[in-house]
């Protein structure tokens, strides 16, 4: 069984948020809701400053608080080491969101045809649109998935349900990475088995200095940030004002 | 041997529905409307009617006013099986005129707080069959959904019944309307001596049994929050303690204040003495005193010893954002306890400076709770996300009045049919 994991050179990431971006559209997440976020950072006082930024998909602990306090085990680890939500169970208490450290569960506010960005019934879309059905349903999401053949790839974003980052479970399990590593141009982003001793991710751990965000927690995080960052402290700023509306 | 005792009529004007109970019903019932169109409103829309939002990226809260309601409904519980612990186990007899009216006060507050859970769930029909099918012990819900509602509320429900049988036994001598339904509850009761010792010892072994799920079943509540590592302000091994002492005080107040209205109401001046009164002041003057030592400890704990988030936490509440939810909380147990701690100083007691108290400490055991559930999220994130904001909408307010009119409504509703005070023993068919 592979045991997976995800690794972050931060040396490399520029914060362009393609990762943000290729997540919003391989799992066509509702408006305001970031399964994936890139902080951007400042730090120091002029002129020693310093900009940085850190991608923060979910951390896919391996002693995850969510699926501990979960009251009906819809958020559950597999044994692959994904932490998986399956939306077909969750009866929406979002008892996982308060209970997660790193803030990133999204719940579903709103029933999914009105949670976009785009109105599609709108009559000057669907003219420009010839009534094409626009493709805001990844019909892999609906799907089953692990050995538990359970809903856990974010589905239909059905209303009062909670969904987070997925580690793009439909994709990891036809062999491929998930959207955000696939995407980014930088290679930053790394995705693969922490125990086979030559995948990327391996090697990256093995080359370069690495810590986890809030390892004091126990938490166990199967996401490691490589190069010469570190974890963001009191002192750290957000460069922009960011909220996430819907 | 048949009941011995002979009621003429019905006491306390049971079954007499006078106008102004039926315009005070009118009232309670029309906002219980406005709280079921609230409900409404949110089943179609989805929670995005309610100020509710997610941590992080968003910054919002993701539990609020029902969440705190719901803390605050279970602890209003507390008041009943202390009340009958007390009187059972420590032959209390002084106490026992409030015996059922505290007894009623617990059984509803459970109810409501069962409901108030149901707006606070995504997808409540999923809740109440995936929480039985899929239940895991692991989750510090589970005991909240066994001990609290099941456990606690069935074992108020056997004992509350029990209690009421002799009552019963004799109200259902007098012909009325109510006759069948108490024909109903006495259930062949008949008040013979060996009866009536059974009952005494079945109810005393009842009260032991529920002691303990009575700390238990408040500290379930408190392990909800105080299990969270990831939470400043909700990880603490206080959290459990404070919330079965915090339950305490806002039940014996509320049952104060409850207990004079019907003084009031039903005219109860020969049962209700202001000794019972007086009694139920030294209690809660006792659970402030200790409510007051945890919160001193644990200001002084998160603030000399806590790391950045936390002292921010405690910031935010003391001079920040929340200062004046914060400050009036306090003083309104600060003001309770100087209230009761004067008369119990000069021994002389005043029904209305306690019911006052009551009240007070009831504004601040509603205004803590929330100080408990909501600054935590907006103000407690690891990450640096920046501060986060809620205010409830007109949903949730609705919704909450909708069940308070509810709960009082169901109260008035059982005053008006069964005796909420015992009947006493009449002789040759005289009261």
């Amino acid at each position: 069984m592979a045991r997976y994991g995800m690794v972050i050179d931060l040396d490399r990431c520029t914060g362009c948020r393609a990762c943000v971006e290729a997540c919003k559209v391989e799992n066509n997440t509702p408006r305001g809701s970031f399964w994936m976020h890139v902080f951007r950072f400042e730090e120091g006082e002029f002129p020693n400053t310093r900009v940085w930024f850190m991608p923060r998909p979910c951390m896919h602990c391996d002693n995850p608080p969510c699926a501990k306090v979960c009251p009906v085990g819809a958020r559950y680890k597999r044994d692959d080491g994904l932490v998986a939500t399956d939306w077909k169970r969750c009866i929406g208490c979002r008892y996982c969101e308060v209970a997660c450290p790193y803030g990133v569960n999204c719940f579903n506010w709103k029933s999914p045809e009105k949670n976009y960005y785009l109105d599609w019934q709108d009559p000057e879309l669907t003219a420009r649109t010839n009534g094409a059905i626009p493709p805001y349903k990844n019909p892999d999401l609906e799907g089953r998935y692990g050995p538990e053949q359970r809903h856990v790839a974010g589905g239909g974003h059905l209303k009062g349900v909670m969904e987070k980052c997925t580690f793009c479970v439909h994709r990891v399990e036809k062999g491929l990475s998930p959207a955000c590593v696939a995407n980014c141009p930088l290679f930053a982003l790394h995705f693969g088995d922490l125990d086979d001793p030559d995948s990327n991710v391996s090697r990256l751990l093995r080359e370069k200095r690495s810590f986890r965000l809030l390892e004091e927690l126990d938490t166990q995080p199967r996401v490691h940030y490589v190069g010469s960052g570190h974890a963001p402290g009191a002192e750290a700023r957000q460069i922009e004002h960011v909220k996430g509306r819907i | 041997m048949a009941v011995q005792e002979r009621l003429e009529r019905l006491p306390y004007g049971l079954g007499r529905f006078t106008p102004a109970w039926y315009a005070l019903a009118g009232v309670l019932l029309a906002l219980v409307a406005l709280g079921a169109y609230a409900y409404l409103r949110q089943l179609i829309e989805g929670l995005i009617v309610t100020g509710l939002r997610d941590l992080g990226t968003m910054r919002g809260a993701a539990w609020g006013l029902y969440i705190t309601f719901d803390i605050y409904f279970v602890g209003v519980s507390f008041a009943g099986i202390t009340m009958a612990a007390l009187i059972r186990l420590l032959n209390l007899e002084a106490l026992k005129p409030v015996s059922r009216m505290a007894e009623l006060l617990t059984i509803i507050a459970l109810l409501l707080a069962g409901l108030v859970i149901l707006p606070d769930l995504g997808q409540p029909l999923r809740g109440i069959v995936n929480l039985f099918v899929y239940a895991r012990p692991q989750s510090p819900f589970f005991g909240t959904f066994t001990l609290v509602i099941a456990g606690y509320l069935f074992a108020s429900l056997v004992y509350f019944y029990l209690d009421g049988r002799r009552d019963a036994a004799l109200c259902a001598q007098v012909p009325s309307r109510l006759q069948g339904f108490h024909r109903l509850w006495a259930a062949g009761y008949r008040d013979t001596p060996a009866e009536r010792q059974r009952h005494a010892r079945t109810s005393f072994w009842l009260a032991i049994a529920i002691v303990p799920l009575l700390v238990t079943a408040h500290s379930t509540l408190g392990f909800v929050f105080g299990l969270q590592v990831g939470r400043p302000g909700w990880f603490s091994a206080l959290q459990a303690p404070g919330f079965v002492v915090m339950a305490g005080v806002s039940g014996i107040g509320l049952l104060l204040v409850v207990a004079a209205i019907l003084r009031r109401v039903l005219r109860l001046q020969e049962e209700l003495t202001p000794a019972v009164f007086a009694w139920l002041g030294r209690l809660l003057l006792l659970l402030i005193v200790i409510y007051l030592y945890f919160t001193a400890v644990e200001l002084l704990t998160s603030l000399y010893a806590g790391h950045h988030h936390e002292v921010a936490l405690t910031r935010a509440l003391l001079v920040g954002e929340y200062s004046a939810l914060y400050w009036v909380s306090m003083g309104s147990l600060v003001l309770a306890l100087l209230l009761l701690v004067g008369q119990v100083a000069l021994r002389a007691y005043s029904i209305p400076l306690l019911v006052l108290s009551g009240l007070l400490v009831n504004v601040a055991a509603i205004g803590k709770r929330y100080l408990i559930v909501v600054p935590s999220q907006t103000h407690g994130a690891l990450l640096p996300y920046g501060v986060g904001w809620y205010a409830p909408t007109w949903v949730e307010y609705s919704i909450i009045l909708g069940l308070f009119a509810l709960g009082t409504f169901l109260y008035a509703l059982f005053v008006k049919v069964f005796p909420i005070v015992e009947v006493p023993a009449v002789q040759g068919g005289k009261r």
